[in-house]
């Protein structure tokens, strides 16, 4: 039996290994790229060191606005992160504590919206937003997302149906407003639940590239998605600055991921992570 | 006011920020991309009706037909691949050897990444004269631009960002079978691959259908990969239906068009959800604690 077991584990060992190198050559290869100068990439072959490691690319990027990009994109995660959040979990709140006519219904029309497909909605909320001469203002970008998402308000209201009745009572009867109970009570007691909405909802914010990409035009609301396809196009042969761009708009989001990675690895099985 | 009346007062102003939100920008839009499928709008003039005019110039237009048949031909290719491997990989995580959190860690980077950045990555990485792999190989292949290649290169490229990220749902799919299950079978002499192909197998139908399903869904609407790593081209083999929206909207100004193109999308997309939730409501319930 353990003499089956043994290569068997060394067989297990060899197909991960396998992947992980097919997983990480392409991050790894663009990485050394982009601390590479454009003379040896242009003499050299991907495979050497850069000799010597230079930030020259990065550098370049300043001048091809993406410090600004950097900065709208980080601005526009925390407005949806907030905006989303707080509308979420009081929603939540009124559908898993609280009676009201019509409840169940529009809780029904909220679990329905789940269905509409992003690709499908840009063309009219093109239109909506041209109409209100939103067109490439900083509240284009947030809008159809700050709300609240019905995707978060389910998991919330799962969550929020199993705190204890006694729990809200005690405090509403200590004299507690809604918002009280809300923020002192039903939030500390769903932090985990909370925390990997959070990161969802980074996480997605930080890859929107086709909202950005037709609702704002030139670098004023520019975010690091657009910069980078709008870079590439640019300078097509230039492939060490490129690479710096990929990893300015890749490496903030693996720091992140690398930091909760328990929670977010959690989080992806949990909700599906949409 | 009595206690019933401020419980309702009190619900509605909580629901008040996402009901707007859900009515504004997910319902509305149905109806407003219904609304411009009939009319004509270049995205700087006036609107114009034109009746059923937008619906037959799509539906009898050759290069929307491409799309759709590309789409399933790319829908076809990366989810059974994605999944496979990702059972694959899945499986090899659960036996939960020293070091499969640091392995499970590694394959969930290309998904966590920017899909537009993982693209224009991989553009390098293909390049024909200066990319990593031509380089590497000494010869040049058109990796993207060949009409025959650019179609699998793609969907390689979906597959290679998607499989760690399927693979999580089977880790817990497997991690979720009983143990008794597995030594009762091993006790009766069962060997592993009769245990993965009789008891492991069928007790991830659940997650198996929630990863097909999702799959398809996600894969049908595939844009930024398509628009950093070929545009659509080359001669429309890689013209996702996605793209193909983006491109008659905001390439051409056909805004009507587009929009036919996207209620389509919306039809086909829909009735795969609803088929697949009257198909599977009653077999599995998800413990979201």
């Amino acid at each position: 039996m353990t003499s089956l077991k043994k290569p068997s584990a060394a067989l297990v060992y060899l197909g991960l290994a396998v992947g992980a190198v097919i997983t990480l050559a392409p991050f790894g290869l663009g990485l050394l790229t982009s601390f590479t100068s454009a003379h040896q990439f242009a003499t050299g072959t991907p495979l050497t060191l850069p000799r010597p490691p230079t930030l020259v690319n990065y550098t370049n990027l300043g001048g091809a606005g993406f410090g600004r990009a950097l900065a709208v994109t980080a601005l526009m995660t925390a407005v949806s992160l907030l905006g989303q959040l707080s509308s979420s979990v009081v929603a939540a709140y009124a559908f898993a504590r609280l009676r009201f006519p019509g409840r169940d219904g529009l809780f029904w029309v909220y679990l329905a919206t789940l269905m509409v497909p992003g690709s499908v909605t840009v063309v009219p909320l093109y239109l909506m937003m041209a109409q209100l001469g939103l067109r490439n203002t900083f509240w284009a970008l947030v809008l159809p997302f700050v709300f609240g998402s019905p995707y978060a308000i389910f998991l919330l209201r799962q969550h929020f149906r199993t705190i204890p009745d006694d729990l809200i009572n005690a405090a509403y009867l200590d004299g507690a407003t809604t918002l009280d109970v809300i923020l002192h009570v039903v939030v500390p007691s769903s932090r985990p639940v909370i925390v990997t909405l959070m990161l969802i909802t980074v996480v997605s914010e930080w890859h929107h590239f086709l909202w950005p990409l037709i609702i704002t035009s030139g670098t004023k609301w520019q975010v690091l998605t657009v910069a980078t396809a709008a870079l590439q196009s640019r300078y097509n042969a230039q492939w060490t600055l490129v690479m710096a761009a990929v990893g300015a708009a890749v490496v903030p989001l693996l720091v992140l991921f690398l930091i909760f990675q328990r929670h977010i690895v959690r989080s992806i099985v949990v909700t599906g992570l949409k | 006011m009595t206690a019933r009346r401020r419980s309702t007062a009190l619900g509605y102003a909580l629901i008040a920020p996402s009901l707007f939100g859900v009515v504004t920008f997910l319902l509305l839009p149905i109806l407003v991309v219904v609304w411009l499928s009939l009319h004509r709008w270049d995205l700087l003039g006036p609107i114009e009706y034109v009746g059923g005019q937008n619906w037959r110039s799509v539906l009898t237009d050759k290069t929307f037909g491409n799309s759709l048949l590309v789409t399933c031909a790319f829908v076809a290719i990366v989810v059974p691949v994605q999944t496979a491997l990702g059972l694959a990989v899945g499986a090899l995580l659960a036996r939960d050897l020293p070091g499969s959190g640091l392995f499970r860690t590694i394959y969930v980077l290309p998904w966590i990444s920017v899909p537009l950045a993982i693209a224009v990555l991989w553009r390098w990485i293909l390049a024909p004269t200066d990319g990593a792999v031509s380089t590497v190989l000494g010869h040049r292949i058109e990796w993207l631009t060949d009409p025959g290649l650019a179609l699998p290169v793609v969907s390689a490229v979906v597959v290679w960002t998607n499989v760690g990220y399927v693979a999580l749902f089977f880790l817990a799919g497997i991690l979720a079978i009983p143990a008794e299950i597995h030594s009762a079978a091993r006790i009766d002499g069962a060997t592993s691959w009769q245990r993965f192909r009789r008891i492991t197998l069928p007790m991830l139908r659940p997650t198996m259908f929630f990863v097909l399903v999702t799959g398809v869904i996600s894969a049908a609407q595939v844009f930024d990969t398509v628009y950093a790593l070929t545009g659509g081209g080359p001669q429309n083999r890689t013209d996702l239906v996605a793209h193909r929206i983006y491109a008659e909207a905001f390439g051409a100004a056909a805004i009507g068009r587009a929009s036919v193109m996207a209620v389509v999308l919306f039809v086909i997309l829909v009735t795969i959800t609803l088929v697949q939730h009257l198909y599977f409501r009653r077999r599995i319930s998800y413990d979201l604690t």
